[in-house]
């Protein structure tokens, strides 16, 4: 009877309800008006005991007392819930949000304007040489590169990145260069980074098509400390590079100081005159490096083959002395799945023996294509696979198929003014290298690649063995 | 060319830049929670006022909040041209901790820099069911109170520092007995917002409390707005006199070329035009000649200055404000 008429008494919709959204509040008014109706029999019973309605009214209005207290209450908490929120929110405004994901581990003040992200570049390669070709090269395992990552932005406008290396056994600065951004068409790169010449040096080294870089590469500057202006222009139709830097042997890091008073000077363009449109030639680039300075002091240049072994040694009392040209036209084409780079690199550099310079020049060219069978966009950086490796759920990572061929050789001065012996030394090195690439997913890559370099060039002609290789590489990457 | 003719026609291009591509000029004035309305009207009588002068057009940026919320943003570069403060003690603040202005900054305009000032009354609901008429009456068991917190509110220093002033003088200076006083209105205190427009909100909107603390203009606008049928302003026998200061944030004005604007600007305020303009927005007038005109909109009330009860915002702010000081002990107690 009680619990009918209370259903009742609340299907009406009593205005008092309207105070009441929580739970507390409903039961609160339920107990209200449950007491109130049933006083109302006992007053209609007793309608000349005076006593009685008083005691009722009074009854009443305790209840109403009590309904205001608790409507209070159930107000009081919402408003306290309302400025906790409040006050996390401001909070959120002004706290650092942390995220780990694919890109690493990353620390962002609001706004963006501070930015610290923390990542790795680890590569371990299997190196196995075939025949006896490659002399003294023995089969080993090798933590090709350990670099911890560490880049970001400072006040907006300045990016920052370090990163050392610990592979194969040295300790090594690699990157460590600020960036002003402040203007969009000159960024000021302060610091120790790739200097602006060749193609493939510019890429990342987990975005190569190939565990080693091809032949051009061993004749350009692999890091150097300077000043660079740099930026994308029209759209990224282009983009532009000039640098002042301490200059560096060839393929080298240099020792992180000048060793002479000359100056290196670096400028680089490269056009990608489609972008941003897709079409068929959006994936066209086509660019001109080129470096001039002096080599007085500097280290001799090391050129090593795709298997890392060092085949070309100076004659004694050689020095490096004089200038230093280098030129390096360049393309890519990138279409869908498939990809071609190409690069040609011309020096010429001075060498000094017995108080007589001489400037000796070297070339090297490489073409390579590949191709990506799982569909997947091939592009100067890593393609991400449509679906990461996950054989039990359908997913196979993106399987890459590449080929490459090279040439190197310097001129024939090189022995005839005595810097180096036609004996030991060969001039020419041709290399061809297939490789299959499996991206596993975003971060992780297993790479096998054969490549094989014939020797040439002096009287190394017809007895000196082609090395052989077949490197495997095992890399995680996240920046 | 002569050199001199070189650097006076380069003189001329840098200031036909300035001059011609600059655009409007642009004023940020940092403020507290509840001036919102009343710098919405100087702004645009300066505006106006500053077009018809120089010819160049003004616009300014307003951002409110907790007094001492908004001098904290303004220590962490909130890129404030002036600030227009509940009290002195948060551009002191600024002074002392970001160096922006002198610390004499008080010195600068007429009446301390405080060109008009208020008080703390009563909102209280419409037929004053709790019959509140005085302080005695918020520290009575079954009275909810509804004040900003004191910690991010000037409004609520003032009007912390008004009940403890009632307190004492009730009590013949005990302070003890004002200690006790105060302690037990915030136990009659059931929310504390940031700041005076979110207690506004609390009571008027929420429908919390049977009596606001607060500011004196901020109680007339919220009876304007909410009717007379639904709130009342009681004026309690004793307040304090609240003198929210205002000053130009010199390194920042500096950086934006704004400091001679900046400066009219808060000039402005003492002029006969912005003070009509304060006292339509019940901010009790420094000018005698507006404060005459505008007599009937504000109660007398015996109004003690934080000078002569409390030794200056220094001294009240370190002993009753600070972290661990005398509001810690009773409110989180």
């Amino acid at each position: 009877m009680f619990h009918r008429r209370f259903l009742e008494a609340r299907a009406k919709g009593r205005a008092a309800r309207a105070f009441f959204s929580s739970a507390i509040a409903r039961g609160a008014m339920s107990s209200a008006l449950a007491l109130a109706i049933l006083s109302a029999p006992a007053r209609a019973q007793t309608p000349d005991q005076q006593p009685a309605a008083q005691t009722t009214d009074q009854k009443l209005e305790q209840l109403q007392q009590k309904v205001d207290e608790l409507d209070q209450a159930v107000k009081v908490a919402q408003r306290k819930q309302e400025l906790a929120e409040e006050a996390a929110a401001e909070k959120a405004k002004t706290q650092a949000t942390v995220t780990a994901d694919t890109s690493g581990f990353t620390i962002r003040s609001p706004g963006g304007n501070y930015l610290l992200k923390i990542g790795a570049d680890l590569q371990l390669d299997n190196r196995t040489y075939l025949g006896t070709g490659a002399g003294s090269a023995i089969d080993t395992l090798v933590a090709r590169r350990v670099r911890p990552t560490f880049s970001g932005t400072i006040y907006h406008y300045i990016d920052f990145m370090f990163r050392p290396d610990f592979g194969q056994g040295t300790t090594a600065i690699y990157d460590a260069y600020a960036q002003l951004n402040y203007l969009p068409w000159a960024n000021l790169r302060v610091g120790k980074f790739k200097p602006p010449v060749g193609l493939e040096r510019l890429q990342s080294d987990d975005d190569t098509t190939f565990n080693e870089r091809g032949l051009p590469s061993d004749l350009g500057p692999q890091r150097d400390i300077g000043y660079q202006l740099s930026a994308d222009l029209f759209k990224k139709r282009a983009n532009y590079a000039v640098g002042v830097f301490n200059g560096v042997p060839d393929a080298s890091i240099g020792t992180d100081a000048a060793v002479s008073d000359h100056r290196d000077y670096s400028a680089r363009i490269f056009l990608t005159p489609f972008l941003p449109d897709e079409n068929a030639l959006s994936g066209l680039g086509v660019g001109f490096g080129a470096s001039g300075g002096n080599t007085d002091g500097e280290a001799l240049p090391a050129f090593k083959t795709f298997g890392q072994q060092t085949f070309f040694t100076f004659a004694s009392g050689v020095t490096a002395a004089g200038h230093r040209t280098r030129l390096d036209p360049q393309a890519y084409y990138y279409l869908g799945p498939f990809g071609l780079l190409a690069e040609y690199a011309l020096n010429e550099e001075g060498f000094q023996k017995s108080g007589v310079r001489r400037e000796i020049a070297f070339r090297a060219y490489q073409i390579e294509v590949s191709y990506i069978l799982t569909g997947e966009k091939k592009s100067y950086a890593s393609p991400t696979p449509r679906k990461s490796f996950d054989p039990l759920h359908g997913g196979w990572g993106a399987w890459e198929l590449a080929a490459r061929v090279g040439d190197w050789e310097a001129e024939k001065g090189i022995y005839n003014y005595g810097l180096a012996s036609a004996a030991t030394s060969p001039r020419h090195l041709h290399e061809w290298v297939g490789g299959v690439n499996c991206y596993l997913n975003r971060l992780f890559k297993v790479a096998a690649d054969y490549g094989k370099t014939d020797f040439g060039g002096g009287a190394l002609n017809s007895n000196k063995l082609p090395e052989r290789i077949i490197l495997l590489r095992f890399q995680i990457n996240f920046i | 060319m002569k050199p001199t003719t070189f650097f006076k026609r380069a003189l001329a291009l840098l200031a036909g830049s300035v001059l011609f591509g600059a655009g409007p000029v642009k004023l940020l004035n940092v403020s507290y929670d509840p001036t919102r309305e009343l710098y919405q009207d100087i702004n645009a009588a300066f505006a106006k006022q500053w077009k018809a002068k120089t010819g160049v057009d003004v616009e300014i940026s307003q951002s409110h909040g907790g007094s001492s919320k908004q001098a904290r943003s303004v220590i962490d570069g909130l890129q404030a041209d002036v600030v227009t403060l509940g009290l002195a003690y948060d551009i002191d603040s600024i002074a002392e901790h970001a160096h922006l202005l002198p610390a004499n900054w008080q010195t600068r305009l007429p009446n301390n820099s405080t060109p008009y000032t208020s008080t703390i009354v009563f909102l209280v609901r419409h037929g004053n069911p709790k019959h509140i008429k005085d302080w005695d009456d918020l520290v009575r068991p079954g009275v909810s109170v509804i004040a900003p917190n004191p910690k991010s509110s000037g409004g609520a220093r003032w009007a912390y520092l008004a009940a403890w002033g009632y307190a004492l003088k009730k009590n013949n200076g005990d302070d003890k007995k004002a200690q006790e006083f105060v302690t037990r209105l915030y136990k009659n205190v059931p929310v504390l917002d940031s700041g005076a427009r979110g207690s506004t909100t609390t009571f008027a909107q929420r429908g919390i409390g049977d009596v606001l603390l607060d500011w004196e203009n901020e109680a007339f606008l919220a009876l304007d707005e909410l009717g007379k049928d639904k709130v009342e302003v009681v004026t309690p026998s004793l307040s304090i006199l609240a003198e929210p200061p205002v000053s130009v944030v010199d390194r920042v004005a500096a950086k934006h070329g704004t400091t001679q604007v900046a400066k009219a600007y808060l000039e402005f305020l003492y002029t006969a035009e912005g003070q009509e303009i304060g006292a339509r927005h019940y901010y009790r007038p420094r000018s005698p000649e507006v404060a005459a005109k505008y007599a009937s909109r504000f109660a007398k009330v015996q109004l003690f200055t934080i000078d002569e009860v409390f030794g200056g915002w220094q001294k009240a702010q370190k002993r009753h404000f600070d972290d661990g000081g005398v509001f810690d002990q009773i409110y989180l107690r």
